[in-house]
């Protein structure tokens, strides 16, 4: 039934833009019997804020960890600024400019502010290998303004922020690591509507200053409308859409969800087919725990 | 948190930068005046356990005539330097979130790797360094065991705490042996006295120690100069490195310190060198300190068990995340004061066990108290 179901649906082809700073083709990814990505094709241009969208176990989440370096895909490319581009490990994405953001993994929540912010990128006392704590307070404090996060006090533990600020402090440790494109996962999961509109509002500033181009996995279709240039829903292992979000809308996105779900349920009902795809992620090895 | 320590005065107050500008141009308003002495001491991490040896020590200064004497504050040394070090070596793996429950056995084990080096003719200062390097590798063993294959640390140097204490049996035959270099000679000398114009010849006995014994452990005062340089290399090591920052950061949150790129596996391994060296090296003091060292296994669980309890009533957290090296250099401090004003205090041996253990639950209760009162001033 592969070749009925992939006619049912649209997949959308590898697609390129002239100011493409990221570029993937074709990538798909099984673990084990099962199929997490089967053939995705995703571009990002520069300055760009790509919206991912998907159901639970579409694959986002085995995309981003592909593109960030933590796990390898089985089969496709991905291009970097137009080179090859196969990360071996996060550290090596993370060389090239590519880092994820992951709402739990991201702070120490032990670490102050700005300890947090220069975690592995210390500034020290030359040639002294004591830590140059005033100097890295001065520019946390410099980088945080410059990007426009409040922060009260940066020799506070993360620990005491709130859900909001934890996540600002996330995005502008990567931001201010050099990285070019930021990958976030959810970043407003498990957060009110308040802190939910100050990370958007520092997104968006992202996005004005053209410096970082980022792809971000929502589940709120509103969010995506207002944050992002444009939107690609991940189904099934691939991707069924791609569209600038001025061309789109929360009706649309809801319905293409609507459909699958349908189209999967008389699957299942009419016939005895395969599981579908999208169990992959639940049943892979996750050491992340994102 | 270990950097707070550094910085006291800074909690209390808070300025809110006006969004955009310069934030660091305006520095912090001068502290209000009713953040008096006592509060800056409790916004110290070790402030609690502080005020409580203070109460401990007050109380032994008026119950007994002798506690505020100079002679009971060189018997009250033994009590604690040791401990100091051995907390303080502590402190790094229990910061990590692990534990090192070989540290008493490495003590036991040291000296007498150094006896049988030093008496098959080695150079007692190179015997030590040696002895030491074994302590680095039972570490780095603890370590790797922990760190890279993935056994709990509990389960780990458990086991290692049994391989040492078989093989100091092993190694000395079940018997006390002294040590080489540390031995009190007397010899007789003749001393002229010049009294009322007259000389006079007198023999006098005068006693000997190395000055490799004096340094190591014997001189009076050798273990506590030991412990305070250890415990400020160690605070400084933890507050003002990267090796602190690290080991705060793994037990903080290991999975995120490993993803923003902490070699974590090489930072635990290191933490558990350190660990066992301080055990080794405290165990060769002590062996100098008393000439003698015998392998007394239980002897040694007690230093273990003393060594963590200077760590956690410092303020380290069992968790991992949190601790300070002073702070077991305070924790020892208020053991060794108990046992020693206990001990002045006429309390009978058998009693003064039972009184120490009473004593550590309430201190730790009145800690715990303090510290509430701590966190609800920083408001």
């Amino acid at each position: 039934m592969a070749d009925g179901r992939a006619a049912a649906e649209s997949i959308v082809g590898p697609v390129s833009a002239p100011d493409d700073v990221l570029r993937v083709e074709h990538i798909a990814k099984r673990f084990g019997p099962v199929t997490a990505l089967r053939d995705v094709n995703l571009h990002l241009r520069k300055g760009e804020v790509l919206g991912l969208l998907g159901d639970n176990g579409a694959g986002k989440s085995t995309l981003i960890k592909i593109l960030c370096g933590f796990q390898r895909q089985d089969s496709g490319e991905m291009f970097l600024h137009g080179k090859p581009y196969a990360p071996k490990s996060v550290d090596e994405a993370r060389a090239g400019g590519i880092e994820a953001v992951y709402q739990d993994l991201a702070l120490i929540d032990e670490l102050s502010v700005y300890h947090n912010l220069f975690l592995r990128r210390e500034r020290l006392h030359r040639p002294l290998p004591f830590l140059a704590n005033r100097e890295m307070k001065r520019e946390a404090r410099a980088a945080l303004d410059e990007i426009g996060i409040n922060i009260p006090r940066i020799d506070v533990a993360v620990a005491r922020l709130s859900g909001g600020q934890r996540q600002a402090i996330a995005v502008a440790r990567t931001v201010n690591s050099d990285a070019d494109i930021i990958l976030l996962d959810e970043p407003l999961a498990a957060m009110g509507a308040k802190e939910g509109a100050q990370i958007l509002d520092l997104v968006t500033r992202l996005k004005a200053e053209g410096r970082v181009s980022i792809i971000m996995i929502l589940h709120n279709y509103v969010h995506v409308l207002e944050a992002c240039d444009r939107v690609s829903m991940i189904q099934d292992g691939v991707i069924a859409l791609d569209k600038p979000t001025a061309e789109t809308s929360v009706e649309e996105l809801t319905d293409i969800v609507v459909n699958e779900y349908r189209r999967a349920r008389m699957q299942e009902h009419g016939e005895l087919s395969p599981a579908p795809a999208g169990d992959a992620e639940g049943s892979s090895a996750d050491p992340s725990g994102s | 948190m270990a950097q707070a320590a550094g910085n006291p005065g800074a909690s209390g107050t808070s300025t809110t930068p006006p969004a955009g500008g310069p934030a660091h141009a305006r520095r912090r308003a001068s502290l209000p005046a009713r953040s008096a002495l006592l509060e800056r001491v409790l916004s110290l991490r070790e402030g609690s356990i502080i005020v409580v040896t203070l109460l401990v020590a007050v109380y032994f200064s008026l119950s007994t005539s002798t506690f505020l004497t100079s002679s009971s504050f060189k018997t009250l040394l033994p009590f604690f330097a040791p401990f100091a070090i051995l907390g303080a070596g502590e402190v790094f793996v229990m910061i990590l979130g692990e534990i090192d429950l070989s540290i008493g056995a490495t003590y036991l084990l040291a000296p007498f790797i150094y006896y049988k080096l030093a008496t098959a003719g080695v150079a007692p200062v190179l015997s030590v360094l040696m002895a030491l390097a074994c302590c680095m590798v039972v570490g780095a063993i603890n370590g790797f065991f922990t760190a890279v294959v993935g056994i709990s640390s509990f389960v780990t140097t458990l086991g290692m705490l049994f391989t040492l204490e078989g093989l100091t049996l092993i190694i000395s035959h079940n018997e006390p042996v002294g040590m080489p270099d540390a031995q009190v000679t007397t010899t007789m000398v003749k001393v002229t006295h010049v009294i009322n114009g007259a000389h006079i010849v007198l023999t006098e006995a005068v006693n000997h120690v190395s000055t490799f014994a004096k340094v190591l452990g014997e001189g009076t005062y050798s273990e506590l100069v030991w412990a305070v340089l250890i415990v400020i290399a160690g605070q400084v090591l933890l507050t003002f490195t990267r090796w602190g920052l690290y080991t705060v950061a793994i037990g903080s949150n290991k999975l995120g310190a490993g993803e923003a790129g902490v070699k974590v596996k090489a930072v635990m391994i290191r933490n558990f060198v350190l660990c066992s060296t301080a055990g080794g090296f405290v165990g060769i003091l002590e062996a100098v300190r008393a000439s003698a060292v015998e392998p007394d296994v239980a002897g040694a669980n007690e230093i273990l068990f003393k060594a963590i309890s200077a760590a956690v009533i410092g303020g380290t957290l069992l968790a991992g995340g949190s601790g300070t090296v002073v702070g077991a250099l305070i924790g020892a401090l208020f053991l060794g004061i108990l046992d020693d004003g206990l001990i002045l205090k006429g309390v009978n041996a058998d009693y003064q066990i039972f009184y120490v253990g009473l004593a550590i639950l309430l201190a730790m209760t009145i800690n715990i108290y303090v510290q509430r009162v701590r966190k609800g001033s920083h408001g």
